[in-house]
């Protein structure tokens, strides 16, 4: 389904800000699983996911979708394939626009936009339905501008959005990050609910150990840009989030040795 | 009487103009200069071929043409080599002031004896009416005065409906969620940078319209008549947005429309009372600044109340 190899890239390459974000990253997903994607703040998991959306190109590597090399298309491409949620809550709906409309250009994903009317009758009644069934009391005020909602309502309406039409992979990054528990928790009820009712192929991007246990059927661990861990299975199910605190502390105790390592090599030959 | 009848439909043609700016200024949130070239190019292009005997309709349309390219070039000085809007905006305007020039072969056209769209307008008064005058509410006015303003009001309103159903196509809420969110419509696959492109050459077509309109009413077509107009287009989308609020599509397009009669109307009662033509321009700018920072300013000094979730 989804088959990255070989993925590099560096922002601002010769500079004094120059970041190495993914430093040869070869993954690959099969058709309806659910990957969850964990790492430190820097360790490139976002960055992951901006590749494989097409935010920016990447340096060197091939990137598979649904049978495609998609490696070179620009993001709205891409996008026919991809439904996407993204951490700020701000950042998947359009303020200033109608409920209605948001989901009008959500129904367009992927497709050309030409002339027809945005708010077809056939686009309503499916929509007040499901976004009933959000029990958010949202589907009588389908004419109010979505920037009148709150960040929960927002991120499922996102969601719903990113899925109206089946995308091939569903990209989620850190989703519910920005939001109260409580809304957390609905999206993330949401989430899951969706993801299992039509079979969705799923990458999501958490720092929470607690989700990554408890969601999805795989585990990526990723640091400095690379791939440490591949969690998946029996060993998937079995894992407790003090395992992968373990698995952190270990990788935090190998570094520091390197540095302490490093610094007496540096004071005795130099 | 006539003063006003004039100030009316300048008003009325200006509008399309106002919005012009309306799109680029609200819709993609980016004060486009090109304003101030485009409705100079929309008058040259019309004036020149008018003078070489060209059909009016088909002169005004391909100098409402000739504005959206010059609205097309800016999208994609924007988009495409990444220069910043604004500058864009004034790169295309400075080499419009050389194409205008050479356009038009010297710095003005005149149209006194030529064929227009406001001469038939004034030909098609006078057969409605019947005579060469007529009584409106106890003033005698040439009936093409009278006519002139309907024509230009019912010409303005169509306008005004084919952006409102274009802005709730497919397309068109697509290039409202571009200026509104581009990186969320990017997400659904639609392409921001053609939007841009496509949403400043319906911008500058307008603005060119009203332009090529502008040249047959006033009778002919000048190299400096663009200048300071995107503020003028500007400031009828304010008094619009103050009237009508905001609060739609429809009651924007429409404000923006009464905004720009109702300034022109300001205008020519100022300069009625002994206003200094010389100082619209620092007037005009003046207002547009005021009516930017007003709100803020009067949000700042009112007291903090807490809204309720």
């Amino acid at each position: 389904m989804l088959a990255l190899s070989g993925i590099r890239k560096t922002f601002h390459p010769g500079t004094v800000n120059e970041v190495r974000a993914l430093q040869g990253v070869d993954l690959a997903i099969d058709d309806g699983s659910f990957v969850v994607v964990l790492g430190m703040n820097g360790s490139g998991k976002s960055t992951l996911l901006n590749a494989v959306a097409g935010s920016f190109l990447v340096d060197e590597g091939t990137i598979e979708l649904a049978g495609r090399t998609v490696t070179r298309w620009p993001e709205h491409r891409r996008a026919r394939l991809i439904g996407r949620v993204f951490q700020n809550p701000f950042s998947g709906t359009a303020p200033n626009m109608s409920i209605a409309e948001n989901f009008a250009l959500a129904s367009r994903r992927g497709f050309p936009r030409g002339l027809g009317w945005a708010l077809s009758p056939k686009l309503m009644k499916p929509l007040r339905e499901r976004i009933a069934s959000l029990k958010m009391g949202l589907e009588d005020r389908l004419d109010n501008v979505i920037g009148s909602l709150s960040g929960g309502q927002r991120q499922a309406l996102t969601l719903l959005m990113a899925t109206w039409l089946r995308p091939a992979l569903l990209l989620l990054d850190e989703h519910t990050a920005a939001l109260d528990p409580k809304s957390a928790d609905q999206v993330i009820t949401l989430s899951e609910e969706v993801i299992r009712r039509d079979r969705l192929t799923t990458l999501m991007v958490t720092h929470s150990m607690q989700q990554a246990v408890s969601l999805g059927d795989r585990i990526v661990m990723m640091h400095r840009g690379r791939i440490l861990h591949d969690i998946r299975g029996a060993e998937k199910q079995r894992l407790r989030p003090e395992d992968l605190l373990d698995r952190f502390e270990e990788v935090r105790r190998r570094e520091q040795l390197d540095e302490g390592a490093a610094r007496m090599l540096n004071d005795l030959y130099i | 009487m006539t003063l006003l009848i004039g100030a009316l439909i300048i008003g009325l043609i200006l509008s399309l103009l106002a919005l012009g700016v309306l799109v680029s200024f609200r819709v993609f949130s980016m004060p486009d200069i090109t304003t101030d070239g485009s409705i100079t190019l929309g008058a040259a292009i019309t004036a020149s071929l008018l003078v070489k005997g060209v059909n009016p309709l088909l002169a005004t349309a391909l100098g409402a043409l000739g504005g959206a390219t010059a609205g097309a070039v800016t999208g994609i000085l924007h988009t495409q080599f990444k220069i910043n809007a604004l500058l864009a905006g004034i790169l295309v305007m400075t080499a419009l002031y050389s194409v205008n020039l050479h356009v038009m072969g010297r710095s003005n056209v005149p149209l006194m004896q030529t064929r227009t769209l406001a001469s038939h307008g004034e030909r098609l008064g006078e057969s409605l009416f019947q005579g060469p005058t007529v009584n409106l509410l106890g003033w005698t006015v040439p009936s093409g005065d009278a006519a002139l303003p309907g024509l230009a009001l019912l010409f303005v309103v169509g306008c005004a409906l084919v952006m409102y159903a274009f802005f709730r196509t497919q397309l068109g809420t697509a290039m409202r969620a571009t200026g509104d969110n581009a990186q969320m419509i990017r997400a659904l696959g639609s392409n921001v940078e053609r939007n841009i492109i496509l949403g400043l050459a319906l911008a500058n077509g307008l603005v060119a319209l009203s332009g090529a309109l502008l040249a047959q009413y006033q009778g002919f077509a000048d190299a400096q008549m663009g200048i300071g107009m995107v503020v003028w287009g500007l400031a009828s989308v304010i008094i619009g947005e103050a009237l009508t609020g905001a609060r739609s599509l429809g009651l924007t397009l429409a404000g923006t429309i009464i905004g720009s009669v109702l300034f022109r109307l300001l205008v020519a009662i100022a300069l009625r009372w002994g206003l200094n033509p010389n100082d619209l321009k620092l007037i005009t700018a003046l207002f547009v600044f005021a009516a930017l920072v007003l709100p803020g300013l009067i949000h700042r000094l009112k007291p903090r109340t807490v809204v309720p979730a």
